[in-house]
């Protein structure tokens, strides 16, 4: 697919303004996925995009001895014992280490300047406050405009506010804490089966699409008379009304069929605790709901929080958390790690892998849903003893359609982490051309895994 | 972010909190409080430089805070009833210099949170039109014809949105309102109609934000108008909207009388829903939405279930209602009182007998009990504990936090914690000696683990234990010099300690202000904290004082507001904003 003026071109001219807010920008499809697979009947397969966070990094110590970094680069790495849990998959995982947060002279705000950097793209001056608008948003700008949801946030933790996807900086998405939660908002009310061949427009929605049209016709006169931060707070106010008014009007348009797509049961309640196994379990079962929602072209967006920076999962029955065990637990002399923060770090991982699987599961044109998408998945720090930002782990997990060169270990010498920010936004075709502030701007893309740099390709 | 404009020159003497530009304040009364700062009779001039950034404006917004859950489930019993069902999910609050009520100034809508709005809107809206009684309810007649039908509906949605909004509708909000209402009249029924413009006034900003407004008084001079201070003592001390009587009282203008807003807080002071203000006021000071991820370890804590949680958070609402509101009993008893009010959930807890045949009985607790008022009640005893063992460092930072507004800072990023072993034995006093010993750790530790030591003997869900792994639990505590022994001392500690009430009186400042504490209000509070001394620190007696004190009024001007007239949305009929210049 040749076009003269690119996807790139326009979207840096929006992206960089600073925010931006209902694109109008339903033709960007046909510049996404262009190597990517497709349809029986043509049409290309969409390619989703996700972050998947978890609390509490892994284990790196500074006297050796680590669990996850494998001891050489590019393709067939060694699976290392806290990644074993996607040892099936790794072919589809590329492992990055040595990425690190520059905080430009700002404090390490513990178990937030990690993320809150990757996302933001600049070290933050205030736990839970970025410098601005999370890059998720920017995506979900870009490829999200034809579905129903322009994102969807989870938290299998059960804590409404372990998520991490703002807008203002300020004001942060409320995930979906149950699996019934995550079922009712994509498959409850509003819902249409991409695949129903009786389908028919109900004509009440135009009615009330209307009224939320009226309603947001007082942005302008509303927004005359405040200051700063109270034009923040509304202008994110009338974004998520266009949102939900978006999503009447999808209502009114028939769905596109979506081959993988089929209705799934109402899922059961899980016990409410944070025991690493019940969360392992909401994991599964959210991973499972949201992969469903993908195929069925509810979102093509999602972030996901497994636990919270400051983790306080725990294994039942025992007394400390698992935040408490990473900072109390002495290094063992001999194995040169702390082997239980190590045994913790594994079984939180794992709820990554069972989460790859549901993705991996869902067939779709020649490969798997996993394949058709980019997992971005990183944690809060490096070493968390010791609250690093330095190596911090993060991983790239399915092919997205094509464009990612899965299943190896890029290894860095300090460079700013935003870069992996950049490159997942790219590999996703939603790249700004450059991302963050002061020493983590960035513009260069990791080479290594882009299946075909656009520079060229354009 | 919050960026405010600066006053010129005392940049380097803000240590916390934001940076405000006060504008001229305009009232009738002139505050004793404030000698240092009046100008000239009855106004209070802070900053001279607020006329550059306000313009020639007559109105402003001086902030948007978004209503709380109670405050939207209160507003919406109070205009529609009691019966009306309000389901759906509320997004989490955000928590700033001790208290929501100021960090909710930051917070916005997210397109989740919209969903959900929008959701109870339409559930809203279709209850009351589908209601059997709807044509009472509305006063007109559901199944009368357009024309028949739009003349009430004018009056209604008039009447409905003052309450809604807190002030009257704007005439380019009523046009916008029957442009819906027409709309939907014409393409479905009067019914439809009715329903669809009530989904828009339950959506609106206006609603779902409270805006305060400042209009002019005077050359540079503004004060709040009458509905927002009227809006800022109903969600104060009823915590929700106002009622047609203190909408009259601003309508009027009478409200920005010093005689009519003292008669005013009286009057919400005696209603019956100043037990829902004092119940969110507690809900905010004392951290409670840490109850909606309270989880514990049921293997190390069978007694503790989610009717236990739900049981304690109403005990000690319970309990400062007793304390403060039905017995108007001294605010520094709160942490030495042997009373309670407990049900039988939380007796299992207490190991103590529960005889009643009510769901709730007040409870006093023997003599020689350990147990000192809310310091060992469930609710703070495993809300600032972990899931699986009590945590004095936790239960001590947020003593000190909550009740002294302390605020201890984050442990360095590289602390090495390994000095702090396992629990397999001994108690946790030995295990945090590190705390202690390093000078690093102790400098902040100092200021948390002793009190949290002292509470030990109630474990992570409050329940009385004398052994730890085995051994006898040590409780004594060495604070500043002094000696205390157990959570009776700490609570002695706390009563007698002066920080204490002016922590309380602070926040209770900062609560209804919505703002961070800023050193240029020290001054009003060391009034408040003398007179809540002088009337035996009692909790009406500070409301009222607070509350009807022109520096609890005080307007502040937003950054980024840009010089100019004020644009049409505001421009509103004089009278019809309470304005009395």
């Amino acid at each position: 697919m040749t076009n003269r003026f690119n996807r790139r071109s326009l979207l840096k001219g929006v992206l960089s303004g600073g925010t931006a807010v209902c694109l109008g920008l339903p033709t960007l499809d046909m510049w996404m996925n262009a190597h990517g697979e497709t349809l029986a009947n043509g049409q290309a397969l969409p390619v989703r995009f996700g972050t998947y966070f978890w609390g509490l990094g892994l284990t790196d110590t500074p006297a050796g001895g680590s669990r996850w970094v494998p001891p050489t680069v590019g393709y067939d790495y060694e699976v290392m014992p806290e990644l074993e849990t996607f040892r099936d998959l790794k072919d589809k995982v590329s492992v990055f280490s040595g990425y690190r947060v520059i905080g430009d002279g700002k404090p390490n705000l513990v178990h937030w300047s990690g993320h809150a950097s990757i996302l933001g793209g600049g070290a933050p001056d205030k736990t839970n406050q970025m410098i601005g608008s999370s890059f998720d948003n920017k995506v979900a700008d870009a490829i999200g405009q034809t579905t129903r949801f322009r994102k969807v946030d989870l938290a299998p933790c059960g804590d409404p506010k372990a998520n991490y996807s703002t807008r203002t900086g300020n004001s942060f998405a409320t995930p979906e804490t149950t699996p019934l939660d995550l079922y009712m908002r994509l498959f409850g009310e509003g819902f249409q089966d991409p695949n129903d061949p009786n389908w028919k427009p109900d004509p009440s929605i135009m009615l009330r699409k209307s009224v939320l049209s009226a309603v947001a016709e007082q942005r302008q006169a509303l927004m005359a008379d405040v200051g700063y931060s109270d034009r923040i707070k509304l202008d994110q106010y009338f974004t998520s009304l266009r949102e939900v008014e978006n999503q009447l009007a999808l209502q009114l348009e028939k769905p596109a069929p979506a081959e993988a797509c089929s209705i799934i049961d109402e899922p059961e309640a899980t016990p409410n605790s944070i025991t690493v196994d019940v969360v392992n379990q909401n994991t599964q079962i959210m991973s499972k709901i949201l992969a469903m929602g993908l195929a069925c072209n509810q979102t093509r967006v999602f972030n996901m929080v497994h636990t919270p920076g400051t983790s306080t999962t725990y294994i039942k029955g025992e007394p400390k958390t698992y935040h408490q065990i990473t900072h109390d637990e002495p290094t063992d002399a001999e194995l040169g790690y702390q082997p239980e923060t190590s045994r913790l770090a594994g079984m939180v991982m794992e709820g990554f892998g069972l989460f790859l699987k549901e993705l991996d599961a869902i067939e779709e044109g020649n490969g798997t849903l996993l394949d058709n998408s980019l997992v971005m998945a990183f944690s809060d720090t490096g070493y968390a003893k010791i609250h690093s930002l330095e190596n911090i782990p993060v991983f790239f997990a399915g092919k997205a359609g094509g464009r990612h060169k899965s299943g190896q270990h890029v290894a860095s010498n300090g460079e700013p982490i935003s870069r992996l920010s950049l490159t997942a936004m790219d590999l996703v075709g939603a790249s700004p051309g450059e991302f963050g502030n002061g020493a983590m701007k960035t513009s260069k893309v990791v080479e290594e895994v882009m299946a075909d740099p656009r520079d060229s390709a354009i | 972010m919050l960026r405010r404009t600066l006053i010129p020159g005392m940049v380097g003497a803000v240590a916390i909190g934001s940076m405000l530009t006060y504008a001229a304040v305009a009232d009738n009364r002139s505050s004793s409080k404030q000698s240092a700062q009046t100008s000239k009779a009855g106004i209070t001039l802070i900053s001279g430089d607020a006329e550059d950034v306000v313009g020639d404006r007559e109105r402003f917004v001086t902030a948007y805070r978004r209503l709380t859950e109670t405050q939207y489930r209160n507003t919406i019993a109070d205009i529609f009833g009691e019966d009306i069902k309000v389901e759906g999910r509320f997004e989490p609050e955000l928590r700033e210099s001790g208290l929501q009520a100021v960090g909710n100034a930051e917070l916005s809508i997210t397109t989740s949170g919209m969903e959900q709005y929008y959701g109870m809107a339409r559930a809203i809206a279709s209850q009351l039109v589908n209601a059997e009684d709807a044509t009472d309810r509305f006063g007109c007649d559901m199944q009368a014809s357009k024309t028949a039908a739009r003349a009430c509906a004018e009056a209604y949605f008039e009447q409905t949105g003052e309450r809604l909004f807190r002030r009257p509708v704007r005439k380019n909000e009523m046009a916008l309102n029957m442009a819906i209402w027409d709309q939907a009249a014409e393409q479905d029924s009067v019914k439809k109609a009715f329903e669809n413009t009530l989904v828009s006034l339950l959506i609106s900003p206006e609603f779902l934000f409270r805006s305060e407004i400042a209009e002019r008084v005077g050359d540079g001079e503004y004060r709040l108008d009458a509905f927002s201070k009227a809006e800022r003592l109903a969600f104060y001390l009823w915590d929700a909207a106002p009622d047609a009587e203190l909408l009259k009282a601003a309508e009027s203008g009478k409200l920005h009388n010093q005689a009519e807003l003292e008669a005013q807080v009286q009057r919400m002071m005696n209603d019956p829903q100043f037990e829902a203000g004092v119940r969110a006021f507690f809900v905010d000071f004392l951290h409670f939405e840490s109850f909606d991820t309270l989880t514990k370890d049921s293997q190390t804590y069978p007694k503790f279930s989610q009717a236990v949680a739900d049981s304690a958070r109403e005990e000690t609402l319970r309990f400062m209602l007793r304390l403060l509101v039905e017995e108007e009993g001294d605010y520094r008893d709160i942490f030495t009182s042997r009373k309670t009010v407990i049900n039988r959930p939380l007796a299992a807890v207490y190991n103590v007998p529960y005889a009643s045949k009510a769901d709730w009985a007040n409870f006093e607790f023997p003599e020689d009990t350990a147990r000192s008022g809310v310091l060992t009640q469930v609710t703070f005893s495993s809300l600032f504990s972990h899931p699986g063992s009590s945590s004095p460092t936790l239960r001590g930072k947020y003593l000190a936090e909550i009740f002294q507004c302390t605020k201890i800072p984050d442990p360095p990023a590289d602390v090495d914690f390994s000095k702090v072993q396992a629990l397999a034995e001994g108690t946790v006093r030995e295990r945090l000696d590190a705390h202690r010993t390093d000078p690093t750790c102790a400098s902040c530790h100092v200021l948390m683990d002793p009190a949290g030591l002292a509470l030990e003997r109630f474990d992570g869900i409050g329940q009385f234990r004398e052994m730890e792994n085995g051994e006898p639990i040590d409780v004594s505590a060495d604070i500043f010099g002094s000696h205390y022994e157990g959570a009776r001392g700490i609570g002695e500690y706390l009563h007698d300690n002066p920080q204490t009430s002016a922590c309380f009186v602070q926040k209770a400042y900062n609560y209804g202000t919505g703002r961070p504490f800023d050193y240029r209000d020290a001054s009003v509070l060391s009034a408040y904290e003398e007179e809540f001394a002088a009337e035996g620190y009692k909790l009406k007696p500070l409301l009222e004082n607070v509350l009807t004190d022109p520096k609890f009024f005080e307007v502040v001007v937003p950054e980024g507001l840009q010089a100019r007239s004020t644009s049409a949305a505001l421009e509103t009929d004089t009278a019809a904003r309470g304005g009395q210049k």
